[in-house]
Parts: C-alpha cells; structure tokens; sequence
C-alpha cells in the first residue's frame, strides 16, 4: 500500500510541475473519492436497486446524509464568490427523456456515471466494456444536445438565485429528509448503516473540498465526452461543425490538454483510487463473471444510452443529482425522479436477462 | 486471471488516454495554470461542466 500511494504522491507531484497546482489537487481529490466509494461500497445504481427489490433504504439515506451535508457548504460558497459556479442545468422534456434512460441503463450494468469508473478501476470486466461505449455515446449526445435544445423549451432553476441562500437550504434539505423518510419507510432492522455514514461524510467533505479548490461541482460525464471527442479528432472529425464544440467554453477544454480538465482530473482520480482500494482484493476474485457472449452486447448498447442519456439530462448521478441537488439546482430533483422511475424498469429488465443466462448455462 | 487484470487494463486505458493527447494534442502549459485554489481567485471555474448547457438561438 505505502509504494502504491508514494507512486500516486509523485504522479500528481509531477502533474503538478508540468499542469498546475490546482490541477494534481483535484486528481488527488478524485482518487480519495476513487477510493471511498470502492472501499466503503458507497454507489448510487446499488442502493436504488436494493430499495426497489428488497425495500431497503440505507443506501439511499446516505446519499441524502452526503449531498445534505454537501448542500450545507456550497451553497452559501458559491452565493459568496463569483469565482465558484454551481451545477445549475435547465428541465425540459428531452431532459427528463435522458435522465429516464440513464435510470434504465445504469441499472442493466449496475453501475452510473461514477459508478463505471470505480468498478472498471476495481478490475469489473462489464464496467471495462461499458467504459469505451459510455465515452462514445457521451460524444454522441453532444452532437445531438442542441438540436434537443431547440427542440423543446429549456428552463433553468437556481433555487439561492430565486429564493435566496438559507429558503433554498430550507427547501433542499426538507426535500433531503423527505426522501431519506420515505425510502427507509417501513423497513426492519437499523436505518442507519455505520460504514455507508462514514462514506457519506468522507464524500461530503471531498465534493465540497471540490468547489473551494476546481471551483465548480463534482461531475463525471463531461470528460467521458471529451475523451471521445478528442479521439474523434484524431480520426479527422471537425468540431467546427458541431454546435457544442464551438462554444468557446467547449472547443478551449477541446484544444487544452486533458490534464487541465477538471471532470477529466477526477475521473482518472476515480479509476486510480478505485484500483488502489481494490487491489489486494483483486487477486483472488476471478477476472471474467459467468455471463454469455450476447450479455457483453447488451452491456455496450447499455453503455452508450448511458452516454447519450447522461448528456441530454444534463449530467449523471453525480453532475445531476448529487452536485445539481446540492447546488439547489431544481433539475438534479426532476433528474431524480425520471432516473428512479427508469430504475424501476431497469431492474426489472437485468433480472430477465440474469435469468435467461442462468436458463441457457442450466441447458 | 484475476481482477489484478482488469485493474491493470483500467489503469492502462487512462495512460493511452493521457499518453495519446500528450502527443497529439500537445503537453499542458504550466505558465497558463490557474491559482492552486478557485476560491477567492481571479481564475475561477472553468465552466466546462456536466450541466453545461449551450445557449441556443431564441432562448
């Protein structure tokens, strides 16, 4: 462990010389999050499918617990300076599409925005596959986001921009307590589950860590995106021709390197620490799960709807619901309920899909 | 095979990734990079977000 975490101490020294400062804190503060997440087995698809098999909450309340905590900090934060920038996005029907699908797909590979990145850092061969086809269809929504957006009305809800700092705090966290209440609601045993609560403050304290130091939210899929579009580049895409890409926000983070993008920064942070929590583990967990040739079919298509869903929602559960729910953006709360709801279908579809496989190696 | 494999996979997709834009895109400049912290600074946010939403004509 200690040679492990001196080779990350002198990847992020050197990222450090050759970027920026800022740029190697905010890796190392993706690889902390890496690392929480693998080691304490705090997700978002996970918790939402056992609430809706098994009706147990405790996952969820810790979600609440983490984005509450997190909603505390960086609220007034971002209010206060005109350096920092919430995770503020507009609703619209195309959005409320996107965020239905996401649920959907997330929940055929177990695994969201943050969630691919942990596992394929932990060695999960399904993320491994899911990963490239999650960054294509992220490419893929760019180019289709703004002929949704024209499409259909767009509009944005700042909640400290339209109530103020401590009614949108209010509204948030009643909102928080409201949903903790009613997934744990009727379950047995102990609401709270010590390991997850412990995740949820570490998480708290990293993801506001994160506004102070990158100035703006936590996200993940923005960089996917960009990794695709760079590699599009490469193979003679023009970004010129694409809406997104011209914006001069868009074709800078194109034209920089991707150690100067902060969701790029955290998502190589989540893959290193996910790897670095679960690698002792690893040696004796088999690589390839028993699952059929086709299911890896199933898993890519998977995989690019997460992409091209995750873009039109205006991010994933992380850049939507967690950081858009904590900067009192009301989007992140209608992401929320279109991404459960698909969840719904999602768990449904994966079961049947088990089960087909289980039927097939039975015969 | 262990999951030691994919872990190395995982870890070797983000060095071609960084390795590929290193070469064809160019290395950071350390010159042009920000202050160590967003808070309080001049160079804030970047602005290239997950909730990043183009504006389109008429809206």
């Amino acid at each position: 462990m200690i040679v492990r975490i001196g080779l990350i101490a002198m990847c992020a020294a050197a990222l450090a010389v050759t970027a920026g400062v800022r740029y190697a804190l905010t890796a190392c503060l993706g690889i902390a999050i890496g690392f929480t997440l693998e080691r304490f087995g705090f997700g978002f698809a996970g918790p939402w499918r056992r609430l809706i098999r098994e009706r147990q909450g405790q996952g969820v309340l810790a979600q609440c617990v983490a984005i509450g905590l997190t909603a505390i900090v960086i609220q007034p934060l971002i209010a206060s300076s005109s350096s920092l920038l919430g995770a503020i996005a507009p609703i619209s029907l195309t959005m409320i599409l996107g965020a239905f699908v996401f649920g959907f797909a997330m929940q055929l590979i177990l695994g969201c925005g943050s969630g691919t990145l942990v596992n394929a850092g932990s060695g999960n061969l399904i993320a491994l596959v899911a990963l490239p086809a999650f960054c294509v269809g992220s490419f893929l929504g760019t180019l289709i986001l703004p002929a949704a957006m024209a499409s259909t009305p767009h509009v944005a809800i700042s909640l400290p921009e339209t109530l103020g700092v401590p009614q949108s705090l209010l509204v948030t966290l009643l909102g928080l307590v409201a949903l903790a209440w009613w997934a744990t609601r009727g379950q047995g045993g102990d609401r709270w589950n010590r390991p997850l609560l412990i995740a949820a403050l570490c998480i708290a304290a990293l993801a506001s860590l994160h506004v102070l130091i990158a100035g703006q939210p936590w996200g993940v899929v923005y960089g996917l995106g960009l990794w695709a579009a760079k590699m599009a580049m490469g193979l003679g895409w023009e970004p010129s021709a694409a809406a997104f890409w011209v914006h001069p926000i868009n074709a800078q983070a194109l034209s920089n390197s991707v150690l100067t993008d902060t969701t790029s920064l955290t998502d190589f942070g989540l893959i290193f620490g996910a790897a670095l929590a679960a690698w002792k583990g690893a040696g004796k967990t088999p690589l390839t799960p028993m699952v059929r040739w086709w299911l890896y079919g199933a898993i890519v298509l998977a995989g690019l709807a997460l992409g091209v869903s995750s873009r039109l929602a205006f991010g994933c559960n992380v850049g939507a619901l967690f950081s858009g729910i904590a900067s009192g953006s009301v989007h992140g709360w209608v992401w929320l309920v279109a991404a459960f709801v698909g969840s719904v279908g999602g768990v449904r579809v994966r079961d049947w899909l088990w089960q087909r496989v289980t039927q097939t190696e039975a015969a | 095979m262990t999951r030691r494999l994919g872990i190395a996979g995982a870890v070797l997709l983000v060095a071609l990734i960084i390795a590929s834009d290193w070469i064809f895109g160019g290395a950071p400049n350390p010159y042009r990079a920000p202050d160590p912290i967003a808070w309080g600074s001049s160079s804030g946010a970047s602005g290239a977000i997950c909730t990043f939403a183009p504006p389109t004509p008429g809206q």
